[in-house]
């Protein structure tokens, strides 16, 4: 699976700030590229569903949107805090690093 | 990826509820972990409300209850208990500030309102520290409050949040959720999300100010001051006294919430912007508390208290909510009284009248959110 490009989308919590990334892999110092492709493979990430998140938003949490392209397909998953697995934790907090290595 | 215990597998839902409210202590925790983890994964996280009171209230006693977990950078809640209540001062000034923000939030509600506890009925607090890393956020999940601890794994030049249990208001607004939980349960999107969020900012300066002693002219009306670094230009989070005017950085951008309805933001982000708009509110709020005076907790404080617990609605706007702190100030303080008069100040300042009429809440065009939520009910009508 050649991964080409991942958006990041992080908006609410108390702040009610959002941060974004839109990045292709290969522009991540290596250090950084492998252990996510690894991650979103663990995850089996276009079998994840497209809405991960509570009936009714919990106060204050963040709502996180990921999409990742590839060469044959294109998933988008909306998840929040108390809603996402562990493993997907995992990955938010990961992506969460790199935009705000991007953003400074 | 997600591996289910045997109990998740074979037990039907409202079994496990069962279990978790009548079984030992040890089916207990089994059949609430149970439940928690198969709504988790189904997104559920709301099945758990109604049955939330009974299991997870852990402890209804007489008084103040505080136990503070830490998460020590994990995301798994509560996390490991490092202070219970009347235990000494912990070496983690994290840890204290929970428990001390906590318990003056206890006290304001108690001394001032009358109300044991966020439910009414003595629950205990629970509040986890240490919550992932870098996570620049604090959040109530249904069941206690979460409190990260702000860009500490980022270099000290671009850290931009401080542990968020520096902000004693901070501590009030995420309790105050449980206590609209409790009674109004404002849906949280749109203008009854916005005043939710605003119920929390309103409650949390209060709590600060309570513990302060100072009077409404003496407080600084921001929320979140002290969480912001010295690399951020800004003062708070939020302004009530002048909401637009926290912040305005090059890197967090500038604060975006409106004092005013002709300035409303329509947007699907944010929930419909419930951290935007809830300066409205929040604005009608500060106005009402400065013309009566002193402190703020006293007479402005408990007209929105009973507001909230009495009146609202979940699908109250703001418009609702002027009319009904109108309503709630001349039943306790009399028709045409000071008070009553204030809280219509308070509302015209932000160009709602008291009498259902004044500006009217702009027509909802925030497409699906909105759309979805006409339907279910939880957003403001077009007509009050």
């Amino acid at each position: 699976m050649e991964v080409q490009q991942i958006k990041y989308e992080r908006t609410g919590g108390f702040a009610g700030l959002r941060l974004s990334a839109d990045f292709k892999p290969d522009e991540l110092p290596e250090d950084q590229t492998r252990p996510l492709l690894d991650l979103l493979d663990d995850l089996d990430f276009d079998e994840l569903p497209e809405q991960l998140t509570a009936e009714s938003s919990m106060s204050d949490q963040f709502t996180y949107k990921i999409t990742v392209k590839t060469s044959k397909w294109e998933h988008t998953v909306v998840t929040g805090d108390a809603s996402a697995p562990d493993k997907l934790q995992e990955l938010l907090q990961m992506l969460d690093r790199i935009a705000k290595r991007r953003k400074n | 990826m997600h591996k289910h215990s045997p109990v998740n597998c074979i037990v039907p839902p409202h079994m496990l509820k069962n279990i978790a409210t009548k079984g030992t202590e040890g089916q207990k925790n089994l059949a609430i972990s149970t439940l928690k983890s198969s709504a988790q994964m189904r997104g559920q996280r709301q099945a758990l409300a109604d049955f939330s009171a009974a299991a997870f209230r852990v402890a209804v006693v007489g008084g103040k209850e505080r136990i503070i977990y830490d998460a020590r950078n994990g995301s798994s809640l509560p996390g490991t208990i490092v202070r219970r209540e009347g235990e000494p001062v912990s070496a983690d000034v994290g840890v204290n500030e929970a428990y001390d923000g906590s318990g003056v939030t206890y006290d304001l509600y108690q001394n001032v309102y009358q109300r044991n506890s966020i439910d009414a009925n003595g629950m205990r607090l629970d509040s986890t520290v240490h919550y992932q890393r870098g996570y620049d956020n604090a959040f109530w999940n249904g069941e206690q409050m979460v409190y990260g601890d702000g860009d500490e794994d980022q270099p000290v030049s671009d850290r931009l949040f401080n542990r968020f249990t520096i902000a004693i208001d901070v501590i009030g607004h995420e309790l105050t959720h449980g206590v609209t939980q409790f009674e109004a349960r404002l849906t949280y999107a749109l203008q009854p999300g916005a005043l939710n969020e605003s119920m929390s900012d309103v409650f949390g300066s209060l709590v600060k100010q309570y513990s302060l002693n100072q009077t409404a002219a003496q407080a600084d009306w921001i929320i979140g001051a002290g969480l912001l670094t010295s690399n951020v230009n800004g003062v708070g989070i939020r302004s009530m006294k002048a909401p637009g005017t926290a912040y305005d950085d090059p890197v967090l951008g500038k604060d975006p919430q409106p004092a005013h309805m002709r300035d409303y933001v329509t947007t699907v982000s944010d929930n419909g912007g419930v951290h935007i708009n809830s300066g409205i509110p929040n604005h009608a709020f500060y106005v009402t508390a400065m013309e009566l005076g002193g402190s703020a907790w006293e007479k402005a404080g408990k007209i929105w208290y009973v507001t909230l617990k009495d009146k609202l609605q979940s699908n109250s706007n703001f418009q609702n909510c002027a009319n009904l702190t109108y309503q709630v100030a001349g039943e306790l303080y009399g028709a045409g009284s000071i008070e009553q008069q204030a809280v219509k100040k308070g509302w015209e300042a932000v160009g709602l009248a008291t009498d259902g009429g004044g500006t009217p809440p702009p027509p909802p065009s925030d497409g699906c959110l909105g759309s979805l939520l006409r339907l279910l009910g939880a957003a403001p009508s077009r007509s009050n």
